[in-house]
């Protein structure tokens, strides 16, 4: 009985967690295009949605490496994941709240490092993991696609300079329907299928799966899938702000460089299996395709910001998870640490909207 | 920080792979809308032969942007 409400409050913060992984990252795949005007912003995001829900669907890989060589598997049990969760949605929601765009990923592996870091030891964590999978590709993933972008940008402008800008504006905001749509596929492939993984692991924990044979079941792909494409329909308005007319005023030439080098990065490491967060590259994209055309055009300060932000993921969601577990375990290793922390942050959570309602915003209210 | 853990030439090839993408995408998006504008252009001005010269090479900047997204879609797709 405790071990089947510890599951299902586990699916459902995974669940939770899927949320706010499409609600942050919807700036990914559509600010630049609503900067530049290429889609009007319900517009972006009912289609990032669609994709993303369309995503979740076509492969299952990622579902089965998730925390895999970063986390030692014997460290994994339902409570660390469950705490984990906790660590990754609070950190994605205080950086939504700051408008700061940072990787879902790293503050769902910094969550699970925490709290395995807590009920394990050090042990439990693979230092090497940790650095091959989220500290390289952290520093990695926006010093190219800010290369990449910015060579793009002036390449475009050598060869569409001269033309009239009426066409060459119209054709860049056709073109960004295209790569918009690019991110959001591949967005839609990897983030969903980590709470598939995660409540598949959850699932063989508690015994209802096998661990032989790593299946997904359906009921699973369909709510992961719903979780993420309602996330990003819902849209992080903040964050699309931030990247969006923050870092830079961007051109259509701008927004297309910014989002094709982008979604050519995050497939090129898709291709050859080289985890890049799809915020680092398309922010480092951002700031690439505006300093190419002057430095100052960047806002440094913002940037400067937003790279704080990603310092700050793995070990502040690694903090958050590690006290929720800590905290949990005082009323032992049953259901009650969890179905306290739950109901406490369910109450934080409806104060908050209480407010915001009683005030007449919503969620959505600063698009 | 352990550099033995880094796959140094994974990480080369990446480099290489993802400039070598990413510049070829806006060069050849950008062909597309020279060869595009210019052909409208050179007809309006009623020189149909540089017109259609134009046209073929916003024709083939087209056909090397369509491969490039269904190359993207085929690796999406084939994770």
């Amino acid at each position: 009985m405790s071990s089947d409400v510890v599951l299902v409050i586990v699916v459902a913060s995974a669940l939770a967690f899927d949320f706010t992984n499409g609600f942050h990252d919807t700036a990914n795949a559509i600010a630049t295009s609503v900067s530049t005007r290429a889609m009007s912003p319900r517009f972006a995001v009912a289609l990032s949605a669609v994709l993303n829900f369309a995503g979740a669907f076509i492969s299952l890989e990622v579902a089965a490496t998730v925390g895999s060589g970063i986390v030692e598997s014997s460290a994994v049990t339902t409570t660390v994941v469950f705490a984990g969760l906790i660590g990754a949605i609070a950190w994605n929601l205080a950086t939504w709240y700051l408008g700061l765009p940072s990787s879902s990923s790293h503050a769902l592996i910094g969550g699970l490092v925490g709290a395995a870091l807590v009920a394990k030891g050090a042990d439990a964590v693979q230092g090497d993991g940790l650095v091959e999978k989220v500290i390289v590709p952290g520093l990695v993933a926006p010093v190219l696609a800010f290369t990449v972008a910015g060579v793009s940008i002036l390449f475009a402008y050598r060869i569409v300079g001269r033309l009239r800008p009426g066409p060459v504006n119209r054709a860049y905001r056709l073109g960004q329907l295209v790569s918009g749509s690019m991110f959001s596929l591949a967005h839609g492939t990897n983030d969903a299928q980590k709470t598939m993984g995660i409540i598949t692991l959850a699932l063989i924990a508690h015994g209802d799966l096998s661990a032989s044979h790593f299946h997904v079941p359906t009921w699973v792909i369909v709510s992961s899938a719903a979780a993420i494409a309602l996330g990003t329909y819902t849209g992080g308005w903040r964050i699309i702000r931030t990247m969006g007319t923050r870092i830079i005023k961007m051109d259509p030439a701008q927004g297309f460089s910014a989002q094709g080098s982008g979604a050519a990065v995050v497939l090129a490491a898709s291709h050859l299996g080289y985890p890049l967060s799809t915020t680092h590259v398309i922010s480092g994209a951002v700031m690439g395709a505006g300093a190419a055309k002057r430095l100052s055009a960047v806002r440094w300060g913002v940037a400067g910001n937003i790279a704080i932000a990603w310092v700050l993921t793995l070990p502040a969601a690694a903090l958050i998870g590690g006290l929720v577990y800590a905290f949990s375990s005082i009323f032992g290793s049953g259901a009650l640490g969890p179905v306290v922390v739950s109901l406490s942050i369910l109450s934080v959570v409806l104060a908050f909207l209480g407010r915001r309602f009683a005030r007449g915003q919503v969620l959505t209210a600063d698009v | 920080m352990p550099l033995a853990a880094i796959d140094w030439d994974k990480l080369l090839e990446l480099v290489w792979a993802a400039a070598v993408a990413g510049i070829a995408v806006a060069i050849v998006f950008a062909t597309l809308i020279h060869g595009a504008t210019r052909a409208s252009d050179e007809r309006r001005a009623g020189r149909g032969g540089v017109a259609a010269a134009y046209t073929a090479l916003a024709a083939l900047a087209a056909l090397g942007f369509t491969a490039g997204v269904v190359f993207g879609i085929l690796v999406i797709v084939s994770k």
